[in-house]
C-alpha cells in the first residue's frame, strides 16, 4: 500500500500549495485599494475614532507594512493555528462597530466565528445533498435503463425544469408559500431542525439535475458495454447485475462529479443562507464581506479551500478502492 | 489427412440431439429498414458433437451465435424458426427459465476477451459468482476451489494468485482461458465460441485451440465453433457448416467440405485461407527490385526505448519496461520489409520510434542519411512529409467530424500547402485510392473498415511519402478486402517508387508482401532474413515457433510439436537473463540461460540471427 501514503503525501503537498495560493491571492487583493479613507485601523476603532488613535493602531497592527511582510506575519499565525480575530464581530457575537474600547479580547476570534458557523453549513449541505439524492438517484437510475423511453425524457425535462429555477427565487416563493401562507415548514432565521428542510430543499433543486444526468448518462453507457450484456448471457440475474457491476462502473465518473460539485455547493449555500438568514457560512461571509471584516474573509477562504481539497482526495481513494485501474 | 479422431464417442446416430436449430430467421429492423441477417437456419449438434460454421464478416455468424443463447439484442428481432436447447424451444422460456437455462446448459464465450469480464472485479471472484448464480446453494469456498482447479486445467499459471487478479492485469490470451473457464464451470452441455481466437496472436490462439480439444475429451461437451478461418476449424471440430449472407449454404464432414466443396463460395474461403508454403503460394513479384543493391533510406543503429512506470508495490520508485532492447535494421529504397512478432514484443514501440512520434532514449535513427534527432523546426517538418504512419485500427484514427476531403486536406494544410492546390491534390488522390468524388462530403461514419483505411491510405500518400509504415494496417480487413489494398499498395509502389515497412502479426501477409523479415522477440531482433530463408529454413527457434503456429490447410514444413512454444512471452519489466527467449526455447542449453546471444549478420546477404544454437 506503499502508493496509497505517497499518493496522499503529493496530493495534501498540494492542496497546502493550492490553500496558500487561495489565502495570498484573497488576502492581497483586500488590501489593494487602501484608498486612506476605511483602514482596517478605522473598520476596527469606527468613524468616531481620532487620527491618532487610528495611526497608533496602525502602527501597532503593522497595517503600514509591505503587504508580503503582512502576508507573512498572517500566514505564519495560521500555521500556529491561530486565524486572527474579527474587526468587527464581538465573542458575544454581536456587532462591536465604532468603539474605541479597543481591549483585543473582546473580539471574537475568526476558528471560534467559523467553528459556530460549520457545523450550521454542514447539516444544511448534508440534509440537501440527501433531498438532492433522493430526487436524482430514482430518476437518474430509471432514465439511464430506459434510454429512449419515458423515463429519460421525464428526466430530462424535469431537469431542465429544475435548471431554470433561480436559486434566489424559489428560495423567496417556498418561503412564501409554505411558511407564509401553509405554515407547514419554518423557514427564516435558525431555531431547531426543521428550519434546514427549506434551504436545503432550495440547493438540493438546484443541484439535482447535474446529479440526474450524470447517473443517467453513466448507466445508459455501462449496460452498453459487452460485459453486461455478456453476464446476461453467462446466466446472471438481472439485479444482481445492477447492483454488483452497473453500480461499481458508474461510481467513479458520479463519484468525480460529486467532489466537483462540492465546490458549487459552498456557492448554493452563499445566497441560500442568505435568503434564509441561515447562521452557517454563508451567511458569515455576506456579512463579513458587506462589514469587510478581513480576517474572517480570510479565515473563510481558507477554510472552504480546505474543505474542497480534502474532499476530492477522498474522492480519489474510494474511486481507487472501487476500480483498480484508477492511476492514484 | 492427419484428422483428429474424436471418434471414440458414441456413433452419431445414438446421440440425442442438444441443440437442434430449425428454420431460423433474425432481422435487422430499424425504422423503415428491415434487412434480413439470418435466412432459414437449420442444424442440429447431437451431444459431444463439435460443429464449425464458417462465414466471412457480415455472413451473420456472430447474429446466430448469440441466437443458440437466445439473445437477441434490438435493433434484431426473430421473426422465424426456433432454437431449442436441451429440446426447449428459447423463445417459449421465461426470463428465469432462460437464465437458468443460459448459465448452466449453454457456455458462451465471445470474441473479445478484452471487454468480457467487469474491469473493476478480480477475474477468479466473477467466475465463482456466476457459478454461485446459476448452480443454487453452491458455498463460496466449494466456487472457489471448482474455478481455481478448472484455471489450472486451462494452464493459467499460478492460478490461485490470478484468481484475485483484475482483468487489466490479463493478457488477451490469459483473459480467452479465464472466458472459456467461465463458461465451462457449470458444466455445460454445448459450447458455443464465438470467434475466440481472432484477436490472438497466432502462437496464442493455436495454444487456445490445442487446449479446447483437450478440454473437450475430459469435459463431454459439445462445440459449436464460429471462424472465419477454415484452417483453424479445421484444428478442432468435425463437421462443417458454411454460412453465407445469413444462409447455410454448404454443410458435412470436414475433410470432404475441404477436399471436394460442392459451392463457389465455400472454395473461395477455402483458398483465401493464408497459405505459407505450397506450390502456389505468393511471393513477392517484385524479387529482382530487392536483390538489386540500392541505397540505404532508414537506418536503425542500435535503438533503445525504456518507458518508466510507477511500482505500486513500493513507497517509490519505478519499473523499467524496456520496450525496445537495441535494435539494429536497414531498409532500402523501393524494398517491403517485413516486421513480426507476438504483442507486446516491442514492433509498435518501434513503429513510434521509427516515424519520429517518440524519441529513442539511445541510438541512431537516419532517414536519407539525415540523424532524426539533429532536425528541428521546418526542417523536421519537411522529413515528417516523407515518411508517414498508417495504423491498424480504421475506426479511432479518423476524425468523426470531418468529412473524408477535409481530413485528406488537413494533411496539406500543416504542411503549408495552399488552398486551391491542396483541394486538387486531395481529389487527385482519392482516385488513386480507389475512392469516389462522392465520398469527399460523407463522414467517416457508416464507411466500411475499407473504405476508411483507404481514406487513410490518401491522408498520407497526398503528402508523397518515400517510407510508409503499415503498423497492422491490413490486419482488421476481411481476406477480400485485404487483397484489394494489397494490389492498391503494389500499384502505388509501382508508381511512386515507395518503400514500406510492414509490421504485422499476420505471417502469411508478410509472406505475400515483404522480400525482407526482421523478427522481433521482447524488443529485440532475433533474425532477420530474405523471405525465402525466414519462410523456408529459419535460423532461429524461435521463428520456427512463430510459422508452426500459423493455422495453414496443407501441413506445413515445422511441426507444431516440435517447436510450437507454450506459455506467453515474458514482461518486458522482467526479462530473463541470458538469451530472453530461452524460457521458452526447445532447444535452450545452460548457455542460453547465462549469456544473451548477439546478433550475427553476414556482410553480403544482410541476413543475421541472435541464438547460441541456430539452425543451418
Amino acid at each position: 500500500m506503499g502508493f496509497v501514503l505517497r499518493f496522499l503525501l503529493r496530493r495534501l503537498a498540494q492542496g497546502v500549495v493550492i490553500m496558500l495560493i487561495v489565502s495570498m491571492a484573497i488576502f492581497t487583493i483586500l488590501r489593494w485599494d487602501d484608498s486612506k479613507k476605511d483602514t482596517p485601523a478605522r473598520l476596527i476603532l469606527g468613524p468616531m475614532a481620532t487620527q491618532d488613535a487610528i495611526d497608533r493602531k496602525t502602527e501597532e497592527l503593522g497595517f503600514n507594512d509591505p503587504i508580503p511582510t503582512q502576508y507573512l506575519a498572517y500566514i505564519i499565525k495560521v500555521f500556529e493555528g491561530d486565524l486572527g480575530t474579527s474587526y468587527i464581530r464581538a465573542e458575544s457575537g454581536m456587532s462591536l462597530g465604532a468603539t474605541q474600547d479597543d481591549i483585543q479580547t473582546q473580539r471574537a476570534s475568526v476558528l471560534r466565528l467559523m467553528l459556530g458557523a460549520l457545523p450550521m453549513t454542514l447539516q444544511l449541505a448534508a440534509v440537501a445533498l440527501l433531498i438532492a439524492m433522493l430526487i436524482a438517484v430514482p430518476i437518474g437510475v430509471a432514465a439511464g435503463l430506459n434510454q429512449g423511453h419515458w423515463p429519460d425524457r421525464l428526466a430530462v425535462y424535469l431537469s431542465s425544469v429544475f435548471v431554470s429555477l433561480p436559486n434566489f427565487w424559489l428560495g423567496i416563493v417556498l418561503a412564501f408559500l409554505l411558511t407564509a401562507q401553509l405554515g407547514w415548514l419554518p423557514s427564516i432565521g435558525y431555531r431547531g431542525f426543521t428550519y434546514t428542510i427549506l434551504p436545503a430543499t432550495v440547493i438540493a433543486i438546484e443541484m439535482a439535475p447535474l446529479f440526474i444526468r450524470s447517473l443517467s448518462v453513466s448507466i445508459a453507457a455501462a449496460v452498453r458495454q459487452n460485459f453486461i450484456a455478456l453476464a446476461h448471457v453467462r446466466g446472471i440475474p438481472s439485479h444482481t447485475i445492477f447492483l454488483r457491476n452497473v453500480l461499481r462502473n458508474i461510481a467513479v465518473p458520479n463519484l468525480n462529479l460529486f467532489g466537483v460539485q462540492i465546490g458549487a455547493l459552498v456557492g448554493g449555500v452563499l445566497i441560500v443562507e442568505y435568503i434564509f438568514d441561515y447562521p452557517g457560512f454563508g451567511l458569515l461571509t455576506v456579512q463579513a464581506v458587506s462589514q469587510r471584516d478581513y480576517p474572517v474573509i480570510q479565515g473563510i477562504s481558507i477554510i472552504s479551500s480546505a474543505i474542497f481539497v480534502i474532499a476530492n482526495i477522498l474522492v480519489d481513494l474510494v474511486s481507487a478502492k472501487i476500480d483498480p485501474r484508477v492511476e492514484l | 489427412m492427419n484428422a483428429p479422431a474424436t471418434s471414440s464417442s458414441p456413433a452419431r446416430s445414438e446421440r440425442e440431439t442438444i441443440l437442434a436449430v430449425e428454420d431460423l430467421g433474425i432481422e435487422l429492423v430499424r425504422g423503415a429498414e428491415r434487412r434480413a441477417i439470418l435466412d432459414g437456419v437449420s442444424f442440429a449438434v447431437p451431444e459431444r458433437g463439435l460443429i464449425g460454421i464458417i462465414g466471412e464478416s457480415g455472413s451473420g455468424k456472430t447474429v446466430l451465435g448469440r441466437a443458440l443463447t437466445g439473445w437477441v439484442p434490438e435493433p434484431l428481432r426473430q421473426t422465424r424458426g426456433s432454437v431449442a436447447v436441451a429440446g426447449r424451444k428459447l423463445s417459449q422460456l421465461t426470463n428465469e427459465e432462460l437464465r437458468q437455462l443460459r448459465g448452466r446448459t449453454v457456455g458462451y464465450i465471445g470474441s473479445d476477451p478484452g471487454t468480457s469480464f467487469d474491469p473493476t472485479l478480480p477475474i477468479g471472484v466473477q467466475i465463482a459468482q456466476k457459478l454461485r448464480a446459476v448452480v443454487p446453494h453452491t458455498g463460496w469456498a466449494a466456487a472457489k476451489k471448482r474455478v481455481l482447479d478448472l484455471l489450472d486445467q486451462v494452464r493459467i499459471p499460478s492460478a490461485a494468485r490470478r484468481f484475485d487478479e483484475y482483468p487489466y492485469q490479463f493478457s488477451g490470451g490469459m483473459l480467452q482461458r479465464a472466458a472459456i473457464v467461465d463458461a465451462l464451470v457449470a458444466q455445460p452441455k454445448i459450447l458455443i465460441c464465438d470467434n475466440i481466437t481472432q484477436p490472438l496472436d497466432v502462437t496464442i490462439a493455436a495454444q487456445i485451440v490445442r487446449l479446447l480439444r483437450g478440454l473437450e475429451r475430459d469435459l463431454a461437451t459439445a462445440i459449436v465453433f464460429f471462424t472465419s478461418s477454415v484452417p483453424v476449424a479445421k484444428e478442432l471440430i468435425d463437421d462443417l457448416i458454411i454460412l453465407d449472407k445469413g444462409r447455410i449454404i454448404e454443410r458435412g464432414p470436414k475433410d470432404r467440405v475441404i477436399a471436394r466443396p460442392a459451392e463457389a463460395h465455400t472454395r473461395r474461403l477455402i483458398d483465401s485461407s493464408p497459405r505459407i508454403w505450397g506450390k502456389d503460394v505468393d511471393v513477392p513479384r517484385n524479387t529482382t527490385a530487392a536483390a538489386l543493391p540500392s541505397d540505404v533510406l532508414l537506418s536503425v543503429e542500435d535503438v533503445v526505448k525504456t518507458y518508466r512506470v510507477p511500482d505500486r508495490t513500493r513507497f517509490s520508485g519505478t519499473l523499467e519496461v524496456k520496450a525496445v532492447r537495441g535494435v539494429t535494421l536497414d531498409i532500402r529504397a523501393g524494398e517491403n520489409v517485413g516486421l513480426v512478432g507476438e504483442s507486446g514484443c516491442g514492433k509498435s514501440t518501434l513503429s513510434r520510434l521509427l516515424s519520429w512520434i517518440e524519441t529513442p532514449d539511445r541510438g541512431h535513427i537516419r532517414f536519407q542519411g539525415k540523424d532524426m534527432a539533429g532536425l528541428r523546426g521546418k526542417e523536421l517538418l519537411a522529413m515528417r512529409r516523407k515518411f508517414q504512419l498508417l495504423l491498424q485500427d480504421p475506426y479511432n484514427c479518423l476524425p468523426p467530424h470531418l468529412s473524408v476531403a477535409k481530413t485528406i486536406r488537413t494533411s496539406l494544410d500543416i504542411h503549408g500547402v495552399k488552398r486551391a492546390e491542396a483541394r486538387e491534390r486531395a481529389r487527385a488522390v482519392m482516385h488513386e485510392v480507389g475512392l469516389k468524388d462522392d465520398d469527399a462530403e460523407r463522414l467517416p461514419i457508416g464507411m466500411s473498415a475499407g473504405q476508411r483505411q483507404r481514406v487513410n491510405i490518401a491522408r498520407a500518400l497526398v503528402l508523397e511519402p518515400t517510407l510508409l509504415i503499415l503498423d497492422e494496417t491490413l490486419s482488421s480487413l476481411d481476406p477480400a478486402e485485404q487483397s484489394r489494398l494489397i494490389d492498391l499498395f503494389e500499384r502505388l509502389q509501382a508508381k511512386h517508387g515507395l518503400t514500406y515497412l510492414v509490421i504485422s502479426h499476420d505471417l502469411a501477409l508478410v509472406r505475400k508482401v515483404c522480400s525482407r523479415v526482421a523478427v522481433m522477440y521482447l524488443g529485440k531482433i532475433v533474425e532477420n532474413a530474405g523471405n525465402a530463408r525466414i519462410f523456408d529454413n529459419p535460423g532461429n527457434p524461435y521463428t520456427r515457433a512463430l510459422l508452426s503456429a500459423v493455422p495453414v490447410l496443407d501441413k506445413g514444413p515445422f511441426n507444431p510439436a516440435e517447436c510450437l512454444v507454450d506459455g506467453e512471452p515474458p514482461s518486458p519489466i522482467n526479462v530473463p537473463k541470458g538469451c530472453s527467449f530461452a524460457t521458452r526455447c526447445p532447444k535452450a542449453a545452460d548457455l542460453c540461460r547465462s549469456s544473451e546471444p548477439l546478433f550475427s549478420t553476414s556482410e553480403q546477404n544482410r541476413n543475421g540471427v541472435a541464438c547460441h544454437f541456430p539452425y543451418h
